[in-house]
């Protein structure tokens, strides 16, 4: 930047600048850099004070006087500092103080007026943080490339190929061969369900494995509910999905489970990836809003909530940053998170574009009563407004009925009818809030004996009234039924609250107001997105607009980011291997053509997920072989060529549900509230509640698919936490893929691997009979997708006769191949 | 390698070089592969064990932390901060200004101590008659009398001092030194947590998670009788004969597996996964059997007396998982809520002679057994819980007292610190801490330094920024060392 800068200066305009008097970038910039930044940079900021940005700069720090007032140096602290003009301070502290010709500059400076020029035409040009991103490579528009030419042409399915392999002949280099029919067959399989294919599948596909047979293959497989329980899976990951709020009550968050569900149809209906996304964000603003689209909007309140906050202000704003962040790096691939309390520190993210997302989302409430969270009801625009003629005509019956009861409740515990001990009956008279916690006991202790004697109490005519009002209520509910209930914000009314920039992020020192804005990095001075409302006037229509522009050709990121994660969940890595980081810091693409064909591709097929599956899968690149290949191996270990299909790690969800439907215990029930897999009584004793927080076992609904398990924060499934779930407290953009002691602990010891077991062995007994080779064929087809070595089965053979058929299906569920497709 | 240079953030993948990467997450229990993003050079297969144990920044004398977290809140001033002002205005109303308790709980009038301080050792250090077994090392402790963090609440509080930040889903203090000094036993964790009987503390495992690090830097639960390890055990009907058989077999079918498939170090990783399990079972079960322990010791560290018998099991076998090198073990003194922990909300004085009860002999046995053992050079000790108490009474007429997050006390000892005296004060009444104030991230750099590592410079890069155990804040409490 600096060089920059100077770069421009030392040409064509310094001359004009000596001539103007004393220049920003050449005599004062240079001096703030050299001495001022390290303490007043973005890094440290001590005081509070930064002046590497205009408007922190003139600010000034935490003492809230301004650091410069232009046009009068004397009362402007920063040159009383450099000048020495204050006994208590003198700056720069250290390094020996500024030349006397530098004090002058400054107070020429800043009697000049203080001109600090920030940005030149080009977004960004002159302000050292926004420099940062230009020409960087994901803020460019998306541009089809041209399909290169290659040699090797019969290699070529589709253009996803030339890309690859224009790469690999520039090296000199050849593909991997195609990966053998069974484990291809395998691995499109668990890519795309999660689980192996069973017996009959592996048949009909073995009589007839050309590629046009495997083409079908990729569109069956797309058809079954399984993909969207399996696809559905990664989604949560980026979203933070859990359901419960964490911290001291960890409290079940309310119906939370629908949005899982809508999550999984989305995926299996092939919902285009730009609805799903106006959905999640503006499901409750766009014109066609119903009960599923508001269950989408779910999404702004899956993360973790305290719901007895330090600081309710604070809170607030760690609520907002977590829409925030989840949001930048799911849908943008961004950190915008990390320009809460200052401009980015790499990234060309300002604090400003920081609170203007927030500044987006701020209408957003979170409904609840204290700390009980409240869901609400989800419906057409219609269908609420029902709801709420409905609720408005029954507010007063029941109202009538409270009274009715309050009264006789008083009347009863003034007379002589109560058999309460009078400390009791007047603590029960007491107003709630002058009550005492001794009064508290008291009501605790006498609550139901009141009821009872309420109940026995009530005159015959109360109760008639009561029972006609109760019957005029249950009228209108048959007329107008409730709607189901779902977790979500809602935005009360079209006119946020207004947002400010927070000094050092902190919600007791509030700045100057921001309008909601897309980050200036990415805003175009010809397409400026307006946040004026375009919606019903219900909201303020700013998530409505964030949504459009997130989907608008003007917002080169959305698309390269979706297609980035769906190449990742086929090929183990990204095209850009931070899927949530496509800035400066993250890794640049390995292929940027082929990510800039797949974006526009995409774009182009309607945003379609599944058709992207089917262009990748009908790849000779995906289908080719893992063999390793030494001398490629030495030069590109990591593949980043992609010269061979990469060996990985299937997650912990398809390592479970595999097991289930080798076991054939898989319980295929779909949807609904989650269930509760087996949890050791060790596991719960680290909690606050152990014998509260979990249900009792009941193992056929625990033999669900994985993504149907609760998902508690503070004890997440011990299986699935020490095979590296995801952090649920933050979007996760991909599974670390670790190998410890306690995951063969729990994979050969644990309750669910021996269980399977011992179901699968009864299953090999069942249907293989009683012939030890049958069984070993049988198992090894089940668990593999292909029959066992001559040497294996030998090695069976020999194992089978001094060991349960138990103990081999316990190490077969512990092979590496089991778990490492081929 | 330069330790400034393998936390720049220059470098792929996410601000790391490959080696570095490994660098960073080879120092993990039970030789962590993190095969991630790895070569596939055989690197890591040939340097997993000599990265398993990483540098510190600094030399320090400090290898091992000890946590002795007193759950649900002690009471500073009947504990190490005597108040004398508060004797005197026993019963009267508080005229200061700081907000008194927590969620709208009742305040009664200031309250005096009903335990007597009395100085001990040569440093004449104040500890009051809770801990009589502990007070004969006050030579070696070192009391921060001010204390102060930034939420009332326990599962913020617990976070915050556990996890550096009242939000959940950051890495604990004890996957922090495990990341950074790596692991000196790699059939053991480096983290070890041991619960109370009655329940974890409020946050459960969010106290002791890796969050955005691997897990396996994670605090792993202990428990102190039967299998200490979830899954440790064989299964249920299954010889030890017959899982070492079904052990060999799994070996061999997967190394005729990698045979076939040759230089993939993470097939290679997982084989070795299972043999180092295989011997977890053997070393951690070894740590929880005492029975060869002497009466002496068992006298000492109170195992036959109903009281003192859990955590003094638990201090027993610290000292054993100190021996064999585990890097952090934490021991949680109460569990569940209110009473059955240090949460003295409706009488503080029955509660607090409960808890130090059980725990104060336990304690001094573990001090004096390190002493003996030599281990007590390279160990540091900690005490405390999330916050402190009020000095007012909660309510009139019964000995309560609340949540305060103004003013507390903690205490060091052992290798690197400073022993026999208070560091900082809180005001005449013990309220809020007005004399070197000592916010919890200062304790955290503290405990960093006292093991070598520079809170500054320890980082991880997450989430587009090095993530710090300070956060932005911190600064080391000299005074404390020695």
């Amino acid at each position: 930047m600096r060089r920059f800068t100077k770069g421009i200066v030392c040409g064509f305009l310094a001359q004009a600048a000596m001539a103007a008097g004393v220049d920003f970038a050449r005599d004062i910039l240079p001096i703030f850099e050299a001495r001022c930044h390290s303490c007043h940079g973005s890094k440290l900021r001590m005081g509070g004070f930064r002046l590497d940005a205009k408007a922190a700069g003139l600010r000034g720090g935490d003492s809230g006087v301004p650091s410069i007032v232009p046009g009068n140096s004397g009362g402007s602290p920063l040159y009383r500092y450099v000048a020495g003009l204050d006994p208590k301070i003198v700056m720069p502290p250290a390094g020996g103080r500024l030349a006397p010709r530098e004090i002058e500059l400054v107070r020429a400076w800043i009697d000049a007026g203080a001109e600090w020029p920030e940005r030149g035409g080009e977004p960004g040009a002159a302000d050292p943080v926004l420099q940062r991103g230009v020409g960087h490579w994901s803020f460019q528009p998306i541009r089809r490339p041209a399909i290169p030419g290659v040699k090797n042409t019969g290699w070529v399915r589709n253009s996803i190929d030339a890309f690859v392999l224009a790469r690999l002949e520039a090296r000199g280099w050849n593909p991997a061969q195609p990966a053998a029919p069974g484990a291809l067959m395998r691995r499109m399989y668990l890519d795309l369900t999660g689980m192996p294919p069973s017996l009959g599948e592996q048949d009909a596909i073995l009589k007839d494995p050309s590629p046009a047979a495997l083409d079908r293959l990729t569109d069956a497989l797309l058809a079954r509910p399984a993909y969207g329980e399996r696809w559905g899976r990664h989604w949560l990951d980026v979203v933070r999905y859990a359901e419960t709020n964490g911290y001291e009550r960890d409290a079940i968050k309310p119906n939370v489970w629908r949005y899982r569900d809508y999550v999984i149809a989305a995926f299996n209906a092939d919902k285009p990836f730009d609805r799903f996304m106006l959905e999640q964000l503006a499901g409750d603003e766009i014109p066609d809003s119903n009960a599923e689209t508001l269950v989408a909007t779910g999404y702004y309140r899956l993360g973790p909530w305290d719901d007895e906050p330090a600081d309710p202000a604070e809170d607030r704003f760690d609520q907002l940053e977590d829409i925030v962040s989840t949001t930048s790096q799911a849908f943008l691939g961004l950190t915008l998170g990390c320009a809460r309390c200052h401009n980015h520190k790499f990234e060309p993210l300002l604090a400003r574009d920081y609170y203007s997302m927030v500044a987006v989302f701020n209408g957003l409430e979170r409904p609840r009563n204290g700390r009980t969270e409240l869901d609400l009801p989800a419906g057409t625009r219609a269908e609420l407004e029902q709801l709420a003629i409905r609720d408005a005509k029954i507010e007063p019956l029941s109202k009538e009925i409270e009274d009715l009861r309050s009264d006789f409740r008083t009347a009863h515990l003034k007379g002589d009818g109560s058999k309460l001990p009078p400390a009791a009956r007047a603590a029960f008279l007491t107003p709630p809030a002058k009550r005492t916690s001794t009064d508290r006991q008291l009501i605790r202790e006498h609550e139901k004996t009141l009821t009872e004697e309420l109940a026995a109490a009530l005159p015959e005519e109360t109760r008639a009234k009561i029972a006609n009002l109760e019957a005029r209520i249950a009228a209108f509910v048959r007329a107008t039924p409730d709607l189901p209930r779902v977790y979500t914000m809602r935005e009360p009314g079209p006119k946020p609250p207004p947002t400010h920039l927070l000094l050092r992020g902190k919600a007791a020192a509030p700045g100057p107001e921001v309008p909601p804005a897309v980050p200036e990095i990415l805003s175009k001075p010809d397409t400026v997105v307006s946040f004026e409302s375009p919606g019903s006037g219900a909201t303020s229509g700013r998530r409505l607009t964030l949504a459009r522009w997130l989907s608008s050709p003007s917002n080169p990121l959305t698309a390269r980011v979706i297609v980035n994660r769906v190449w990742q969940f086929h090929f183990g890595y990204g095209l850009v291997r931070t899927a949530n980081d496509f800035g400066v810091m993250g890794e640049k693409p390995t292929h940027p053509e082929l990510l800039d064909y797949l974006a526009s591709w995409f774009v182009e097929n309607g945003w379609s997920v599944k058709k992207l599956h089917g262009l990748i899968m009908s790849s000779n690149t995906y289908r080719m072989s893992r063999h390793g290949n030494a001398a490629y191996a030495a030069a590109d270990p990591e593949n980043r060529l992609l010269w061979r299909a990469t060996y990985g790690r299937l997650e912990v969800e398809a390592i479970l549900d595999s097991m289930l439907a080798v076991s054939g215990q898989l319980n295929a029930k779909m949807s609904g509230p989650f269930m509760y897999p087996f949890v050791p009584k060790a596991a719960l004793e680290g909690s606050s509640d152990p014998d509260k927080i979990w249900r009792p076992f009941d193992e056929r609904d625990a033999s669900r698919r994985t993504v149907y398990a609760h998902v508690k924060r503070s004890m997440i499934v011990p299986v699935l936490e020490v095979l590296d779930f995801c952090d649920t407290t933050r979007s996760s953009a991909r599974r670390l893929n670790t190998s410890v002691a306690t995951q063969a602990l729990t994979l050969f010891n644990g309750d669910f691997v021996n269980r399977q077991a011992a179901h699968f062995a009864r299953r090999i007994a069942s249907e293989a009979g009683a012939d030890p080779e049958a069984q070993i064929v049988h198992a090894w087809r089940l668990a593999l997708s292909r029959a066992p070595t001559p040497a294996e089965r030998t090695d069976m053979l020999s194992f089978l006769k001094s060991s349960k058929l138990e103990e081999m299906c316990r190490v077969i569920f512990n092979l590496n191949e089991f778990v490492y497709p081929d | 390698m330069e330790p400034v240079s393998r936390f720049s953030p220059n470098h792929t993948p996410c601000g790391r070089t490959r080696r570095e990467f490994l660098w960073q997450v080879g120092g993990g229990f039970a030789g962590l592969a993190l095969v991630d993003l790895l070569s596939r050079d055989g690197f890591f297969t040939r340097n997993a064990q000599a990265a398993s144990l990483k540098q510190p920044h600094f030399p320090a004398k400090a290898k091992h932390v000890v946590f002795l977290f007193m759950n649900g809140a002690p009471s500073q001033v009947d504990t190490f901060d005597p108040k004398p002002a508060l004797t005197k205005l026993n019963g009267t109303p508080y005229k200061g200004d700081l907000t008194v308790g927590s969620n709208s709980r009742p305040v009664g009038y200031l309250m005096q101590s009903p335990f007597e301080f009395k100085r001990h050792g040569q440093s004449g250090l104040e500890i009051s008659s809770l801990f009589p077994h502990t007070a004969k090392f006050a030579d070696d402790i070192c009391v921060i009398r001010s204390m102060h963090t930034d939420t009332a609440a326990h599962a913020s509080g617990c976070l915050q001092m556990n996890t550096g930040n009242i939000l959940i889903g950051k890495p604990a203090l004890g996957s922090w030194l495990s990341y950074g000094l790596g692991s000196e036993n790699d059939s053991l964790p480096s983290f070890v947590v041991m619960t109370d009987p009655r329940g974890g503390p409020i946050g459960s495992a969010s106290n002791w998670t890796a969050g955005y690090m691997p897990a396996a830097y994670q605090g792993t639960l202990f428990r102190s009788t039967g299998a200490p390890l979830l899954d440790l055990a064989t299964p249920e009907g299954v010889t030890d004969r017959e899982q070492r058989k079904s052990l060999d077999l799994l070996a061999r079918l997967n190394r005729e597996h990698l045979a076939a498939r040759p230089g993939e170090s993470e097939l290679a990783a997982r084989i070795e996964s299972y043999e180092l399990a295989y011997r977890m079972q053997t070393t951690a079960s070894d740590v929880v059997g005492i029975d060869k322990e002497t009466q002496q010791t068992r006298d000492m560290y109170g195992l036959d007396n109903k009281l003192t018998a859990d955590f003094g099991r638990k201090c027993l076998i610290t000292r054993r998982l100190l021996e064999k090198g585990v890097r952090f073990v934490q021991l949680y003194s109460g569990g569940g809520h209110i009473e059955d922990t240090w949460d003295g909300h409706t009488d503080c004085i029955t509660n607090h002679k409960l808890h130090a009860g059980e725990t104060d002999q336990p304690i001094a046995a573990l001090i004096a057994d390190l002493k003996r053992t030599g281990l007590w050079d390279e160990t540091l000790l900690v005490w405390g819980g999330e916050f402190g108490r009020t000095p007012t009474s909660e309510g009139v007429g019964k000995p309560g007292r609340d949540h305060n997050w103004y003013g507390f006390s903690m205490w060091l000892a052992g290798a690197g610190v400073k022993g026999g005296q208070a560091v900082g004060a809180t005001d005449d009444i013990g309220f809020k801490a007005v004399e070197e104030p000592c916010h919890v991230s200062d304790f955290h750099a503290t405990i960093l330094h006292l093991m070598g590592l520079d809170h500054t410079r320890l980082t991880y890069f997450y989430s587009g920024f090095n993530q710090r155990l300070t956060g932005v804040r911190g600064n080391v409490v000299k005074k404390v060392l020695a």
